[in-house]
C-alpha cells in the first residue's frame, strides 16, 4: 500500500494543482504555514515544519525539512509542484533517503509519470519500484484544486537543526518594462536574428528594431523571448538588441514557456529553437522566407511578410486601442 | 601565440586518414625536433565542425585501404558493407523533358521496347567500372572510425572546426600554415590535403602555377541525399546501381544500399553541362522520381543531404605536388579517377605513399626539400597502381567536349583500350542559350519527408550551421564585374542557395548556407568569386 | 583563495540532428545514437566557461572536467572543447544518452571526484548545469553534493562573485528574478544555468597541450556502466506536424489586424 504525501512549501496555484492529483488516501506536508486554507482538501494528516529559519528558500534547510517532513509521514510517494525551491533541494532528499525522484513531470496516472526528454523532443512514460519517489509536477499538468478553508489539526515535525554556511541576502527583480518570460501573459512574442539583418534596402536597422519590439511588448501584456541565435549575437558584444539577453532565450539552453499563444518574428524556425515553443498552443510566425522552419509544420500560420511593416502596423493599431 | 610543431597537416578526408595511419605505425622511437624530448608532434587541422562532415558516395574497391588495414571489414564501420550486386543502367527519359540530342533521342525510341522502369541495364559491368570485392561507405562514418583509430594511438593530434586561412611561404619554402583567426603553425613538413578547393591548395598553386599545360578547369558538383528506404523495399546492403542519361545525359547518377534499409542516392552535374540550369538540387530530386529508382525509394525519408566540387581533370590537373617543405596529397593532388569514377582508395593511396616517404626521410635524417621528397614521394607516386589508372583515365572524358554521345563513345574507348585510344579533345563552346526554368519538366510533388524543398534540405538533411560571428568567406572581388555578368551561374550551381540574387539583382551571399561545396568558385568565369576558409557548413555525419 | 573547481558534464546530440527512440536491450536508446555527431552538454558548457572565469580570477586555482559517456563521442567532443581552455580531464567510458538513471551517474561522478589527488574540500566548488540537454531532469548535481556530503547548493545559478572569501551567487527563479545569497565558504555545488560568459574562442595552442595529456586520460577511461534505474513504459515522439497555413502577398496592414484579431481573441 503507498503512503502518497502532498508536499508543499507554499499554498499557491502550483500547490493546488499538484493538490488536485491527490486521490485515496494521502497526507499533506508543508513547511511555513496556511494548512487551514487547504484544510477541506481530504488529507488524513498534516505535517508542518514552522520556524524562521525555515522560511526562505535554501538547500541545507529545505532539505532537513522536507526529509524530516517526508520521515514523519512515512511516504512511499511524494507528490510537489516542481518548483525552483523544491527543484533546488528534493532531489538531494531522495539522495539521502535512497529514493527515485522525477521532475517536470507532465503526468502522474496509475503509478507511473510522463515526462519530457531531449528538450522536449520526446516524451517518456516510466514506472518504478524504489521508494520513496519524489514525483515534482510541472505547473499545468492538472486544474488547481478549490476548496473551502477549513480547520485542522496539524502535526508539527521537529527538525533537527542545521548547519548551514549560506544567508539568502535578497532578490533582484528585472525593471518592469524589461520583463522576460511572464507566466501569467497569454502571448510570447519572439524576436529572432532576421531583425538584425540588413533589409531589403541593404542597411541594418537596429534602431527601428528596437522600437518595434519594445513598442510592442510594451502595449501587449506578452512575454519577450528571443532565439539563440540572436541571443549570442548580444553576448559577442554586437551593438544588436541590447535589451535581449539569455534570460529571453527560448528553446536550446532557454526555456519552454507555457503559453496560449506564440507569435515569432524574424526567426527561422529551425528544430532547437522551435522545441521551446513545445507547450505554446497556438502559433503564428511573421517571416520573409516561405521556406522556414515555421512553414513546416510548426507554425499554424506563417504570414510571408516584412516584420518590420507588420510591426508598425500592429502597433499603431494597438495604440489606437 | 605561435608555435612549432613537426608535421602540420591541412584536411582530414581518405588522404589524410592514408597519410596518418601509416605515419602513425612508424613514428615509435622517432623525436621530435620542435619539441626535443617528445615524440614528433604531428598535428592535422580540419575546417569542419567535426572530422565525420565530409560528403561522398562511396562506393569502392578499397585496395588502398585493405592494404593499410589488413584486418579492415565493412562490418568495423557504420554504414559500410561488402558490394553484393552492381548494375550500371541507361535510363530513358519519361517525361520528354531532358536535352537529348536528336541520334540518342531515335535510339530512345528502339531501345524503350526492351526497357523496364524507363531504364536498361547493361547485361555486364565493364571493367573499369567494376567495384569487385569492394564496399560501400558513408564517407563522414568512414572518416570518424579512422579518427577515432588515430586518436587512440595517442600520436596524432586531429582537430577539428579549425579552418586554415593560408600557407606561410618564405623563400619560396612553404615553412608552415597560419589558422584562420588564430596563430602561426610552424613546422618543418606541411602536408596539405584539403581537397579540391581548399583555399592552402589554391593558395600554392597561386604562388608556385601549375605544371607546364596542367590546369584545373573540369568539375563537377556532386550532389547525394541519405535515404531511409521504405519497408517495402528489398534491395540487399551493398547494391550498387550507376546510372547514366538521366536527368540529363550529361549528369551521372549513383545508388548504394547500406546496411539497415538506408541508401545513399546522388548525382553529378560536370562542368562541360553548358545549361544555364544547372541546378543540382532540382536535378538530384528528378533522378530519385525517375522510374527505375522512385520504385525503391518511394514511402522513403530523407535522413541527409551534402554536396562537394570533385575535380575532374585528374593527371592534368595535377598540382606540383611537393616543394620545400611541403607536399600534396589526395583530390586536390589530382588523385580522382573520372573513368572509374572513384576517388576515395585513390586519394588513401597518395597519403600512405607520402607517409612511407616521410618515415623514410625521418628516418636517414633528410630534411624535406623539394628534392628528397620527389626521390621519395613522387617517386613511389609514379611507380604505384594509381599513376598506372590515371594514365588510362587522362583522356577518357575528353569525348565529351565533343557532345554527350560522343562523350560515352570516348569513355568506352578509352576503357577498353587501356587508354591508348581516345577522342581527342577541343575547346567548349559557350553555352547555348536555353530556357532559364524548370517549365519543360514535371512539378516536384513535395512529400515533405524525401521531397522536400532546398532548405528543407539543408536543415533536414545536410544540418547546415554556421556561427553567428565571423566574416563571409565568400565575398566577390569588383561588384561591378556581376553588374555586367549576364549568366550570375554561381547563383544557379550553389548547392546550398547560400548565393542568390538580391534584390538589385546581384548575387549576394548567405553564409549560414554555405555548404563549402565550392561550385561557385569554378562557376564563375570572371574569376570574381573569393573563397577563403571559413567555419560552419554540414553537420551530418552520415554523408 | 585557490580554488578546486570541478565541472561535470555530459554529451548531448549536435542540434539539428533528427532524434528518434529506439528500444534496446538496456532500455530505450536513440536511433543511430553512436553516429549521431555529439557536442559538450550545452549547460554544462555554460558551466565551464564561467568555472574557467572562476579560475581565471582567483591564481593558484584549478579546473577539472568529469565526464560520463561513450569513450569514442567524448574524445570527439573534446577536440573541440580541450582548444577552449585548460583542464585536467577525468573521462569515464559509459552510456551517455538520457534515459540512464541520474543517482547511478552522480554515484559514478562522485567516485570520480573523491579520487582526485590532493583533493581539498575546502577549497572545492562543484559546478554542472542545472540540467541536461539529455536526460533533463535537474537532480544528478544535488545527488552529487549529497555524496561528497556537501549542503551548500545553488541551482539556476547565472552569477558567481567572491567578496571576501565568500561566494555571492545569484539563481534564476519564478518571474525573471534571481535570488542573491552570501556562501560564507566552499564546498558548494553550482549548477549554472546560462551565466553571461560566452563561448571562449578555439586556441590551438591550448588544444596541443590538454590533448598531450587528455590522450593517455582517453584511452584509461574507466568503464562505468550506468543502468535506466526503472521501467520504462513507452517513449515518443510527439504527435507530428500541423498543417501550416502559409500567407502570402498580404498587404501589413492587413495581416496586423488579423493578427490583432487573434491576440484579442
Amino acid at each position: 500500500m503507498e503512503k502518497i504525501l502532498i508536499l508543499l512549501h507554499a499554498v499557491d496555484k502550483a500547490a493546488l494543482e499538484v493538490l488536485s492529483l491527490a486521490s485515496g488516501d494521502f497526507d499533506v506536508a508543508l513547511i511555513g504555514e496556511g494548512p487551514n486554507t487547504i484544510g477541506s482538501c481530504g488529507a488524513k494528516r498534516f505535517f508542518v515544519v514552522d520556524g524562521p529559519e525555515f522560511a526562505t528558500s535554501r538547500y541545507s534547510t529545505d532539505t532537513a525539512a522536507a526529509e524530516a517532513l517526508v520521515k514523519a509521514a512515512g511516504a512511499t510517494i511524494v507528490l510537489a509542484p516542481c518548483t525552483p525551491r523544491w527543484h533546488r533541494a528534493l532531489p538531494g532528499v531522495a539522495e539521502r533517503l535512497n529514493g527515485a525522484i522525477d521532475t517536470h513531470v507532465s503526468s502522474f496516472a496509475e503509478g507511473s509519470v510522463s515526462r519530457w526528454f531531449y528538450r522536449q523532443r520526446m516524451e517518456g512514460t516510466l514506472k518504478r519500484t524504489q521508494r520513496p519517489w519524489f514525483i515534482l509536477v510541472d505547473s499545468g499538468a492538472a486544474a488547481p484544486w478549490s476548496g473551502a478553508p477549513a480547520e485542522v489539526a496539524i502535526e508539527k515535525v521537529a527538525v533537527p537543526s542545521v548547519e548551514t554556511r549560506t544567508e539568502v541576502t535578497g532578490i533582484e527583480r528585472p525593471p518592469q518594462d524589461q520583463q522576460t518570460i511572464r507566466p501569467d501573459a497569454k502571448l510570447l512574442f519572439v524576436a529572432g536574428a532576421g531583425w538584425t539583418k540588413k533589409q531589403k534596402d541593404g542597411q541594418v536597422h537596429i534602431e527601428d528594431a528596437a522600437k518595434l519590439i519594445t513598442g510592442f511588448v510594451a502595449k501587449a501584456p506578452c512575454s519577450l523571448g528571443s532565439s539563440k541565435s540572436l541571443v549570442d549575437l548580444s553576448g559577442e558584444g554586437q551593438a544588436v538588441l541590447p535589451f535581449l539577453t539569455h534570460m529571453h532565450q527560448v528553446g536550446q539552453t532557454g526555456s519552454t514557456p507555457r503559453h496560449p499563444k506564440g507569435l515569432s518574428t524574424c526567426c527561422h524556425g529551425e528544430e532547437p529553437h522551435a522545441v521551446g515553443w513545445r507547450f505554446i498552443a497556438e502559433r503564428r510566425a511573421i517571416n520573409l522566407d516561405a521556406g522556414c522552419g515555421w512553414a513546416r509544420g510548426k507554425a499554424d500560420v506563417l504570414y510571408v511578410a516584412d516584420a518590420f511593416e507588420v510591426m508598425r502596423e500592429l502597433n499603431a493599431l494597438q495604440s489606437a486601442k | 601565440m605561435n608555435f612549432d610543431c613537426d608535421i602540420a597537416c591541412v584536411g582530414f578526408g581518405p588522404a589524410m586518414g592514408g597519410f596518418l595511419t601509416t605515419l602513425a605505425k612508424g613514428l615509435d622511437g622517432l623525436g621530435s625536433h620542435a619539441m626535443p624530448g617528445m615524440p614528433p608532434q604531428v598535428l592535422c587541422y580540419e575546417r569542419a565542425d567535426d572530422l565525420s562532415f565530409g560528403v561522398s558516395g562511396v562506393v569502392t574497391r578499397g585496395r588502398a585501404i585493405r592494404a593499410s588495414l589488413p584486418d579492415f571489414a565493412p562490418s568495423n564501420v557504420p554504414m559500410a558493407a561488402p558490394v553484393t550486386g552492381e548494375r550500371v543502367a541507361y535510363l530513358l527519359d519519361p517525361h520528354g523533358a531532358s536535352h537529348r540530342p536528336w541520334p540518342m533521342r531515335a535510339a530512345d525510341q528502339i531501345l524503350k521496347i526492351a526497357a523496364t522502369d524507363h531504364a536498361l541495364e547493361l547485361p555486364w559491368i565493364p571493367g573499369f567500372l567494376h567495384k569487385q570485392h569492394g564496399f560501400v561507405a558513408s564517407l563522414g562514418q568512414f572518416n570518424q572510425w579512422v579518427a577515432g583509430e588515430l586518436m587512440m594511438t595517442g600520436l596524432i593530434q586531429l582537430w577539428p572546426a579549425t579552418p586554415v586561412e593560408a600557407p606561410i611561404i618564405e623563400d619560396h619554402r612553404v615553412a608552415g600554415v597560419k589558422l584562420l583567426g588564430g596563430p602561426e603553425v610552424r613546422a618543418a613538413l606541411t602536408v596539405i590535403g584539403d581537397g579540391p578547393v581548399g583555399p592552402v591548395g589554391r593558395a600554392l598553386d597561386d604562388h608556385f602555377g601549375l605544371p607546364n599545360s596542367h590546369a584545373r578547369d573540369e568539375w563537377a558538383v556532386g550532389m547525394k541525399l541519405v535515404i531511409d528506404l521504405p519497408e517495402t523495399c528489398k534491395l540487399e546492403p551493398g547494391t550498387v546501381l550507376h546510372t547514366i542519361g538521366y536527368p540529363e545525359p550529361e549528369i551521372f547518377g549513383f545508388f548504394y544500399v547500406h546496411p539497415d534499409r538506408v541508401a545513399s542516392a546522388g548525382i553529378f552535374v560536370p562542368s562541360w553541362f553548358r545549361s544555364p540550369l544547372a541546378t543540382a538540387y532540382r536535378y538530384l530530386q528528378h533522378f530519385l522520381l525517375h522510374p527505375y529508382i522512385w520504385k525503391h525509394v518511394e514511402g522513403g525519408r530523407m535522413r541527409s543531404w551534402g554536396a562537394k566540387s570533385l575535380n575532374e581533370n585528374g593527371r592534368r590537373g595535377e598540382p606540383h605536388l611537393t616543394g620545400n617543405g611541403y607536399a600534396r596529397i589526395g583530390e586536390g593532388s589530382g588523385s580522382t579517377n573520372v573513368l572509374t569514377g572513384s576517388g576515395v582508395d585513390e586519394a588513401w593511396l597518395t597519403g600512405t605513399l607520402l607517409a612511407e616517404a616521410v618515415l623514410e626521410l625521418l628516418r636517414a635524417g633528410k630534411p624535406f626539400t623539394k628534392e628528397n621528397l620527389d626521390a621519395t614521394y613522387v617517386e613511389r607516386r609514379r611507380e604505384s597502381w594509381l599513376e598506372r589508372e590515371l594514365h588510362v583515365a587522362e583522356r577518357a572524358r575528353d569525348g565529351f567536349t565533343h557532345g554527350v554521345l560522343t562523350g560515352f563513345f570516348g569513355m568506352g574507348l578509352a576503357g577498353f583500350t587501356g587508354g591508348r585510344l581516345a577522342i581527342p579533345r577541343r575547346p567548349l563552346k559557350a553555352a547555348t542559350p536555353t530556357e532559364k526554368n524548370f517549365d519543360r519538366w514535371p512539378d516536384i510533388p513535395y512529400d515533405g519527408q524525401l521531397l522536400v524543398t532546398h532548405q528543407d534540405a539543408l536543415l533536414m538533411g545536410g544540418k547546415v550551421q554556421a556561427p553567428s560571428s565571423a566574416e563571409d568567406h565568400v565575398r566577390f572581388k569588383d561588384r561591378a564585374v556581376c553588374e555586367s555578368c549576364k549568366s550570375h551561374r554561381c547563383v544557379t550551381m550553389c548547392s546550398g542557395q547560400a548565393l542568390h540574387a538580391g534584390d538589385d539583382g546581384l548575387p549576394r551571399f548567405d553564409r549560414e548556407k554555405c555548404v563549402h561545396c565550392g561550385a561557385c568558385l569554378w562557376n564563375c568565369e570572371p574569376a570574381n568569386i573569393i573563397f577563403a576558409a571559413g567555419h560552419g557548413g554540414l553537420h551530418s555525419a552520415e554523408n | 583563495m585557490e580554488y578546486q573547481v570541478v565541472v561535470c558534464g555530459g554529451i548531448a546530440p549536435d542540434p539539428l540532428q533528427t532524434l528518434e527512440p529506439i528500444t534496446t536491450p538496456t532500455g530505450p536508446g536513440l536511433k543511430n545514437e553512436m553516429m549521431l555527431p555529439a557536442v559538450f552538454d550545452p549547460w554544462a558548457a555554460h558551466a565551464l566557461w564561467e568555472s574557467n572565469q572562476i579560475v581565471k580570477a582567483n591564481p593558484g586555482s584549478k579546473l577539472w572536467v568529469v565526464s560520463l559517456g561513450p569513450k569514442a563521442k567524448l574524445q570527439q567532443v573534446m577536440m573541440t572543447v580541450a582548444q577552449k581552455l585548460p583542464f585536467e580531464f577525468i573521462p569515464l567510458d559509459g552510456p551517455g544518452n538520457g534515459f540512464t538513471d541520474s543517482a547511478e551517474t552522480a554515484k559514478a561522478l562522485a567516485a570520480a571526484i573523491e579520487a582526485i589527488p590532493g583533493l581539498d574540500k575546502s577549497r572545492l566548488i562543484v559546478c554542472g548545469g542545472w540540467e541536461s540537454a539529455t536526460r533533463g531532469a535537474g537532480v544528478t548535481m544535488q545527488r552529487i553534493a549529497e555524496r561528497l556530503g556537501i549542503r551548500e547548493v545553488f541551482i539556476g545559478v547565472d552569477e558567481v562573485t567572491v567578496d571576501n572569501g565568500a561566494l555571492i551567487i545569484k539563481e534564476r527563479i519564478e518571474g525573471g528574478a534571481h535570488q542573491v545569497s552570501r556562501c560564507a565558504a566552499p564546498p558548494a555545488v553550482l549548477a549554472w544555468a546560462t551565466g553571461s560568459t560566452p563561448e571562449p574562442p578555439n586556441h590551438p595552442q591550448t588544444g596541443m597541450a590538454n590533448m598531450r595529456v587528455m590522450m593517455p586520460a582517453l584511452q584509461k577511461a574507466k568503464p562505468t556502466p550506468v543502468g535506466t534505474g526503472c521501467e520504462y513504459v513507452a517513449v515518443s515522439l510527439p504527435k507530428q506536424q500541423r498543417e501550416t497555413k502559409i500567407v502570402k502577398d498580404k498587404p501589413a496592414a492587413e495581416i496586423a489586424r488579423e493578427l490583432a484579431a487573434w491576440i484579442q481573441e
